[in-house]
């Protein structure tokens, strides 16, 4: 049965208010912009977001006051794009919580989902406040030492994060979910494993089967993916390998809006591209899948 | 200080600020060592090209997107973890593998960022003011909380070079470890004995500036001065460099 569906239904069907999402890439590359904007137009609330480093993903989700906590390693913009502002401003204003990871602790707190245990041991946070401040670091001595004989030695764990959603936007996958991620799969294959469920927004969506010949290459294989959502440019202005390059004029556009109108009028630029291919534009042949 | 915002050198006409802090950071580098940059990286990721063409032909190039060994960066733009190094790579191996490499001793140099640094070696990447309430939420560390404490060599560099950035005491201990040099405009900081000493004074800069610019006390003793960049960095590092992404930080 396809699992395709529009974007507006995605959002509808699969994030609630209070989740933990994750998202696929690492700052401007493929992140799954579109289906963020349809999350910030239905006005999900109290969102969390874990991710190795973010950057307009969770800045924009800030900027319209729908997130409560961010559990990042790095939430910024790179060189000339600056701070990540509306992140930046909620954690001062109090009313966004940044949880600060070492990318790693994230990747570690993401495998203790996939391997379904509560916390994950991590070597190398071993100094500083990072340690001090939060509650999802804690250091034991290592239960083993004694019997076998060794000093005391002690270990960092991280509290593991079990994603309510992971929400990956890829090159191509079939109408079943199998999924392939070209060039760099930065966490992507470790967040389809670990959340609840997975939404692959997707700029190519080829009929079931159609990728069998490329089964080796097949990075998330469709019985992890519950939906799939057919949106080409669904990473813009953010970076889609092979596809396209970020748009500095569009995320320029973004940085630049001061006030809630500005905001919202970048968001609704995008609304008919956003949603344009939903369950219904298949009309036969591969070429109408494109 | 004309130096201290990237701009030319005074009395100098061959080269820029930039250009000479990549230059010093790739001669920290050595042949067939593992090397990771990160995100917002472009002078290390340039000064690592810059030492393979140079005197480390094996050193491994490892970065967040994972392709190793880029054979370019001309397809590079705003970003040091972008997909094009992936591209260009000869193989493929992720963050997570890099960091796990890392964790089991065998990275050699990782190359960090932060914005407070102390006379004791630590790092603030995290916030000014208090941790939960902060004064300005910084971007965050990324990996240098588990990446400082494991990599043989840690290598900061830093394009300010100022008293709020180089304090008595950071806002908040991000992280501290195998700190190994820092590289600034002015000069190259090194870690002895638990505290940040001068290493090595840049051509045309007096120690009297350094400790100027420098919020804890150094001592006067030792100090070697920085080589200017070679003819040879130089032509190597406008080929390898077109856009003169070394030097993005100054913009």
């Amino acid at each position: 049965m396809s699992k395709r569906m529009g974007t507006e239904e995605a959002v509808q069907s699969f994030v609630k208010d209070g989740m933990l999402l994750t998202f696929s890439g690492n700052a401007l590359h493929r992140a799954p912009m579109s289906f963020i904007r349809e999350i910030v137009r239905q006005e999900k609330k109290q969102l969390e977001v874990a991710k190795t480093a973010a950057a307009l993903d969770v800045d924009l989700l800030c900027a319209f006051g729908l997130v409560s906590t961010v559990h990042a390693g790095f939430v910024s913009y790179e060189s000339e794009y600056g701070l990540a502002q509306h992140y930046r401003k909620a954690v001062e204003a109090g009313t966004v919580t940044g949880n600060e990871h070492a990318c790693y602790t994230v990747i570690c707190a993401l495998r203790g989902a996939v391997m379904n245990v509560p916390f994950m041991p991590v070597h190398g946070l071993k100094y500083g406040d990072l340690l001090v401040e939060n509650d999802y670091f804690m250091v034991v001595e290592n239960p083993f030492a004694e019997a076998e004989g060794k000093p005391a030695e002690s270990v960092t764990l991280v509290k593991t994060l079990r994603p309510d959603l992971a929400v990956i936007h890829a090159q191509v996958c079939d109408e079943d979910g199998n999924t392939i991620i070209e060039g760099a799969q930065y966490e992507d294959i470790l967040i389809s494993r670990a959340a609840n469920k997975v939404i692959v927004t997707a700029e190519t969506v080829v009929p079931a089967g159609r990728l069998i010949q490329r089964k080796d290459r097949i990075d998330i294989p469709g019985f992890l993916v519950d939906a799939v959502v057919h949106i080409p440019n669904g990473a813009s202005p953010c970076s889609c390998e092979g596809k396209y390059e970020a748009s500095e004029k569009d995320i320029k556009r973004f940085i630049e809006a001061d006030n809630k109108e500005e905001l919202h009028a970048w968001v609704d630029s995008y609304e008919r591209k956003d949603r344009a291919r939903n369950s219904l534009s298949y009309k036969g042949g591969l070429g109408a899948w494109r | 200080m004309a130096m201290i915002n990237g701009g030319r050198v005074p009395g100098n006409r061959e080269w820029e600020t930039g250009d000479l802090m990549t230059c010093v950071i790739a001669r920290l580098l050595k042949d067939k060592e593992t090397v990771f940059h990160g995100v917002s990286s472009h002078m290390p990721m340039v000064a690592m090209q810059l030492a393979k063409a140079l005197h480390a032909p094996d050193l491994v190039h490892l970065n967040i997107p994972g392709g190793v060994n880029p054979d370019s960066l001309r397809d590079v733009s705003y970003s040091s973890a972008g997909p094009e190094l992936v591209r260009r790579g000869e193989s493929y191996f992720s963050l997570a593998d890099i960091f796990d490499l890392s964790m089991r001793g065998k990275l050699d140099v990782a190359f960090l960022g932060g914005v407070q640094f102390d006379a004791k070696g630590n790092v603030n990447a995290s916030a000014i003011g208090p941790y939960k309430k902060p004064k300005v939420r910084l971007p965050g560390g990324a990996g240098s909380a588990v990446l400082i404490p494991t990599a043989k060599k840690a290598i900061i560099w830093r394009t300010k070079h100022d008293k709020r950035t180089f304090v008595e005491d950071v806002d908040f201990v991000t992280t501290r470890g195998n700190l190994w040099k820092i590289v600034t405009p002015l000069c190259v900081f090194g870690y002895k004995n638990g505290r940040v000493v001068l290493d090595a004074i840049h051509p045309n800069i007096t120690f009297e500036q350094v400790q100027e610019a420098t919020g804890f006390a150094l001592k006067n003793e030792n100090i070697l001065v920085t080589e200017a960049p070679t003819k040879e960095e130089l032509a190597l590092l406008r080929r390898i460099d077109l856009k003169n992404l070394r030097s993005v930080e100054f913009k």
